[in-house]
């Protein structure tokens, strides 16, 4: 017997979620554990997997629909078992219903017809595609080239007649017109005439598909990890009391370390050391220092951390992704870049679990890479602040009286002021500065 | 301009034609010196004798048995049936004989004959005397079915079922006997399956038969004052039925009302409206077909109830403002 694939309920609270991507066909082969759909709740994009082997028979909804927790989604059976057209309602008494149901082979006559009566009923009112129009009217529309599900009818109930169709603006068009026209996807009825009766010529059209082609654009609706960002930055951009502080750091002497440690941690870990190790691994430590920047809030109380768990802005194409770096204070350079390693490469293959981005205390967002010379970073909640990193330039830097050219990057802190008062926030600036400056007091 | 009534018209073409061709006769009920029960043949015994004028016995079976013998040795009888109700009686040698016979025998015999006879309700005559029947023929290969609806058209189409050579059924509105038009004196012939248009409009056509043609005229006369044309379409005759013209009509107006006065259900008017959705006209209906025809029920003798069984004039009317109005095309 078929067994019915739900819309899982993932949290308390969960009351639908978004069908984000089927992975399997109807028709096709599922074994327990494979990955069936993916969804979006308020929260999270998770997979459903499989529970049963056998044929997907029936899928009922399409990416992007919403859909109540607990509701069938489609059935996995063998092939050739009968599924329902139209997915089962929830009822919550479904045993009982089911019982009934295997009992109606001997109830009376008039249940059945009352049902199929039911189900005509639905099949009449379910075919939404299909246009109420008279025959007058669809040869109008065929002989003008005009798609009738485009038109409103003002007959009974919609129908459309022969004067709604007349009523639509007449395109006239040349025959290359109109080819040139079919090539490009234009709508005629789109394109203005400039001919005899406004016949549209080739020119015409020509000029609507080089103005279309300059305009180009495309459109693509949030979903998944993306809308969640988009909520969630502008959530905290408009709760949060941001300030940010812009510090420059030289970084002569950490560049230097990062030359002399680089063989060394890449013989111990195959991978190569990156600034962004350095900071990482720097940043815990000042964090370390300054306890009251190691924050969360809740809008109520603050939490204070023992622990620095890091998380790194990683952006994969259009997406942003913060895996976090577990008590980041207490790691050595060498577990910092594997673990670090590991959390890019899962972010990569999108594979990261929920708890893997789940639990930081503080973010680095590294735009080092880029011509960047300061932003502010939009903090992460519920984390107390940010430290943004920007690109490194060499720069004339006084030393002793003299102008010296040196490598300079600016280092940007953005805090919740409602929790990090500005004294607090330049005193850790300041401790990272010298750390980074002078990373031989690391060792004090 | 001579006007004579619809009576004197079937009149005149039956004596035209008896004068000249000796092979016509007529037989029938009390249609000699009572002159037929709607005074059709008055006077005609006088002028052809009772060999011409036959008065037969009260049986619709011999009347039309004998016409059927007659008109296999070469003769051309017209039967005249008292009440085109009494066809029933008359179905075996019409449907079984008639209809067959030149079929049959390859074309070496044929059946020549008119069987002429009133229907319809209106007068009171009641549930066996009033009836429409003439879907029933008209169901049957090998008969002809004539209904005209004027006298002009009455005179010119009975010259035409006369010189047929296939059995032709002829109907006769008992109310249209006392109306008057102007008919040509002279002998002429209207030919079977050629529709007339009685009026011409371009927003709605109504195909009407018999006495509905003059509903449907009077109904148009009244939409005419409201700015709608109404086109009414006359087949004359149902076998042949002339599609051309009906499809004409459809494909320029493109809203159908269609009027019979016999029982819509199995009526004739179903046969009309599935020509037309059948045909190339079906691309230029721009409402659904409305037909009309008299209720499912035996005629009533209540005059009231009687006038309410039929379509009347406000009927087409009615159905013709509700056509047009979805999507009057402007002007």
């Amino acid at each position: 017997m078929a067994k019915e694939i739900f819309m899982p309920k993932l949290s308390s609270t969960m009351t639908e979620g978004t069908l984000l991507e089927w992975f399997k066909e109807e028709g096709e082969e599922v074994e327990t554990g494979d990955p069936v759909f993916e969804i979006m709740t308020d929260k999270i994009n998770i997979e459903v997997e499989a529970y049963e082997d056998g044929i997907l028979l029936k899928k009922y909804y399409k990416s992007d629909d919403i859909i109540p927790v607990n509701q069938v989604v489609g059935y996995i059976g063998e092939t050739g078992e009968k599924v329902p057209d139209t997915p089962p309602l929830i009822d919550d008494s479904e045993g009982e219903a089911a019982g009934e149901a295997e009992e109606s082979d001997e109830t009376p006559r008039t249940s059945a017809s009352e049902e199929s009566g039911e189900k005509e009923e639905l099949e009449t009112s379910g075919s939404p595609d299909k246009v109420r129009a008279t025959p007058a009217a669809r040869a109008a529309a065929r002989e003008k080239e005009i798609d009738i599900t485009t038109i409103k009818g003002s007959g009974p109930k919609g129908r459309i007649h022969a004067a709604d169709v007349t009523a639509v603006p007449q395109t006239a068009a040349t025959p290359l017109a109109k080819r040139i026209a079919d090539d490009h996807d234009v709508n005629l009825q789109e394109v203005k005439g400039s001919g005899v009766h406004q016949k549209i010529n080739k020119q015409d059209v020509l000029n609507v598909v080089s103005s279309s082609t300059e305009e180009a654009q495309t459109t693509e609706k949030l979903k998944g990890v993306r809308k969640i960002t988009a909520e969630r930055m502008s959530e905290s951009a408009s709760a949060i009391p941001h300030v940010t502080m812009n510090f420059s750091v030289n970084m002569t002497k950490i560049a230097d370390m990062k030359k002399t440690l680089g063989p060394t941690i890449e013989e111990k870990t195959g991978r190569r050391l990156s600034f962004n190790d350095l900071f990482i691994f720097i940043t815990a430590k000042a964090l370390k220092r300054h306890p009251e920047l190691n924050v969360t809030f809740d809008g109520e109380t603050i939490t204070y951390h023992e622990a620095v768990h890091m998380g790194t802005a990683v952006a994969i194409d259009e997406k942003l992704f913060v895996p976090v770096l577990p008590n980041a204070e207490a790691s050595s350079l060498t577990e910092v870049k594997n673990n670090s390693a590991t959390l890019i490469e899962k972010s990569r293959s999108q594979s990261l679990a929920v708890e893997e981005m789940q639990g930081g205390t503080f973010t680095i967002s590294n735009l080092g890479m880029y011509a960047i010379d300061s932003f502010n970073p939009i903090i992460n909640q519920p984390q107390g602040a940010i430290l943004g990193i920007s690109a490194i330039e060499d720069k004339p830097v006084v030393v002793n009286g003299e102008i010296t050219v040196q490598p300079v990057t600016t280092c940007s802190l953005s805090f919740d002021h409602r929790i990090i008062n500005g004294a607090p926030a330049a005193a850790f600036c300041t401790t990272l500065k010298q750390l980074i400056e002078e990373p031989y007091e690391l060792f004090v | 301009m001579r006007e004579i009534t619809f009576v004197e018209a079937v009149r005149e073409a039956l004596s035209q034609e008896m004068r000249q061709n000796e092979d016509v006769f007529m037989l029938g009920e009390d249609i000699g010196v009572y002159g037929g029960a709607f005074g059709v043949s008055r006077g005609m015994i006088e002028e052809f004798g009772k060999e011409r004028i036959r008065n037969t016995p009260i049986s619709e079976a011999a009347i039309s048995g004998a016409a059927v013998g007659a008109a296999l040795t070469g003769m051309r009888p017209i039967v005249e049936l008292q009440f085109s109700d009494f066809i029933t009686i008359a179905m075996d040698n019409l449907v079984n004989q008639a209809a067959k016979i030149r079929y049959m025998y390859g074309g070496k015999g044929s059946v020549p004959m008119v069987l002429r006879t009133p229907a319809g309700s209106g007068t009171g005559a009641a549930a066996q005397h009033s009836q429409s029947l003439e879907a029933w023929v008209a169901h049957v290969p090998g008969l002809k079915v004539v209904q005209p609806s004027t006298a002009s058209d009455a005179k010119g189409l009975l010259k035409a079922a006369i010189d047929d050579n296939n059995p032709v059924i002829f109907y006769e509105h008992k109310l249209l006997y006392k109306t008057s038009e102007h008919v040509p004196e002279e002998q002429y012939s209207i030919p079977l399956g050629q529709a007339d248009v009685k009026r011409s409009g371009k927003d709605v056509s109504i195909i009407a038969t018999g006495i509905m043609v003059h509903r449907a005229l009077e109904a148009a006369e009244e939409l005419e004052k409201e700015g709608v044309e109404v086109e009414v379409v006359d087949p004359r005759t149902l076998v042949p039925l002339d599609t051309e013209t009906i499809i004409n009509s459809v494909k320029k107006t493109g809203r159908v009302i269609i009027a019979h006065e016999a029982v819509k259900r199995g009526g004739f008017g179903g046969e009309i409206a599935s020509t037309i959705v059948e045909s190339e006209a079906f691309d230029f209906l721009d409402a659904p077909i409305k037909r009309f025809g008299a209720a499912s029920v035996p005629i009533p003798y209540n005059p009231t109830l009687e006038k309410a069984t039929v379509p009347s004039a406000d009927d087409l009317s009615a159905a013709a403002r509700e056509v047009v109005s979805y999507a009057k095309q402007e002007v």
